[in-house]
């Protein structure tokens, strides 16, 4: 099969729902492009912005950290070490490694040094892990980008995660969540940094290729804690979907970033001017505007911030049943 | 033995072999794996859903998808 742009080397990626075949020069074109569409789109990034990129080792994170810098963003990495035996150490080391080779070194945070190692939050706290995991990131997220003036805070979802996030939302008419879900989420004035998804145009398999081709050295295992991850259930049936109708699923999600969707509150007003604040509409997280949690600052929607009443459950948890020591 | 075309799915720790000659797509089908979930590579190469395997080639299926 021969490119469909050059029409002259051999094909490399075929993208059934683009109704394109690409040699690797010609993809990485079409991928830099959907991803500036992306920003551009929403107004995710400006020139200006200093972009704390959270990176996992996965070919999401490391990919959008690439195309960014590549972009000539000002860019830092995350990594945030969840403490899970043998996986975090692997992942740790392909983000290093990355990072190193671009004369980079990521901020790390390491998640047993704060108490918070998923797998023991998970049993002290009787929360499942992709829960905990998904609140002690936020938290790390925002906390790291303020505390290091960063001025938004980039991860790598991508239109998979956000289709089957999307699919999830709807099969159980979380109306709170569809009503937020979107690539950008603005600042909130109170302490709470911009995040967005420059990746939600591209799917898994272009990240994957894009990975690949750029020679991307990426974790390719799964994070043993998401085995039974429901977005993989998700991501299974849009797949089923998407090979009987290609281009379905980014239909599906494209049409609910629609402005005249009425599931969702309209983000197409954002960004605001530097400066100004958000309005309670547009409160990415919760109801209002967050306040300071009372035990560490953090913005939050409770007098206590969720990751501090985390900690505490764990840590009364462990006074309580002290862990038994390995081996 | 005649020599075979080598599927590797590392991440299922699996590995098969299939008589060739045969299309990506076609042994994808044979091994039960979704195209749009996976990258097939050989070496450095990316290999599209149509290109045709070789007996005595060996080829890698790594998974996309990522959960969580």
């Amino acid at each position: 099969m021969k490119c469909k742009r050059c029409r002259r080397a051999e094909a490399a990626v075929d993208l059934p729902s683009h109704h394109a075949a690409f040699c690797p020069d010609c993809f990485f074109l079409f991928f830099q492009r959907q991803v500036k569409e992306g920003i551009r789109k929403f107004r995710l990034l400006s020139p200006s912005d200093r972009v704390l990129v959270c990176v996992s080792g996965g070919k999401d994170s490391l990919v959008l950290w690439d195309v960014l810098m590549e972009m000539g963003y000002e860019t830092e990495g995350l990594y945030i070490d969840l403490g899970i035996e043998g996986y975090s150490e692997r992942s740790k080391e392909k983000v290093l490694a990355y990072a190193a080779a671009r004369g980079k070194t990521p901020i790390v945070v390491d998640l047993a040094k704060e108490g918070v190692p998923i797998p023991e939050a998970s049993r002290g706290a009787r929360i499942p892990e992709c829960s905990v995991c998904g609140t002690v990131k936020r938290y790390f997220f925002n906390r790291v980008a303020s505390e290091g003036k960063f001025t938004v805070v980039a991860t790598g979802h991508n239109l998979d995660d956000e289709a089957a996030r999307l699919l999830g939302n709807l099969l159980h008419w979380h109306r709170d969540h569809l009503s937020r879900q979107h690539p950008y989420l603005p600042d909130s004035g109170a302490g709470l940094v911009r995040k967005v998804k420059p990746l939600w145009r591209v799917s898994e398999l272009e990240t994957a290729s894009y990975g690949f081709l750029k020679g991307i050295d990426y974790v390719t295992e799964e994070c043993p804690m998401s085995e039974d991850a429901t977005s993989l259930v998700y991501k299974e049936v849009l797949s089923l979907i998407e090979e009987q109708m290609p281009g379905t699923r980014t239909v599906f999600y494209q049409g609910f970033l629609d402005p005249g969707n009425p599931f969702r509150r309209a983000p197409e007003t954002r960004p605001r001017a530097s400066g100004e604040s958000a309005t309670d509409t547009e409160d990415p997280e919760g109801a209002g505007t967050p306040r300071a949690c009372a035990s560490c600052g953090a913005p939050a929607w409770a007098d206590i911030c969720s990751f501090c009443r985390l900690k505490e459950r764990v840590q009364r948890r462990r006074e309580r049943r002290p862990e038994r020591a390995p081996g | 033995m005649l020599p075979m075309i080598r599927v590797r799915l590392p991440q299922k720790k699996k590995e098969l072999e299939v008589p060739g000659p045969r299309r990506v797509m076609d042994i994808l089908a044979q091994a039960g794996v979704r195209p749009t979930t996976v990258i097939v590579t050989q070496g450095k190469k990316l290999l599209t859903k149509d290109h045709r395997v070789e007996d005595g080639e060996t080829i890698d299926v790594i998974s996309v998808v990522s959960g969580g």
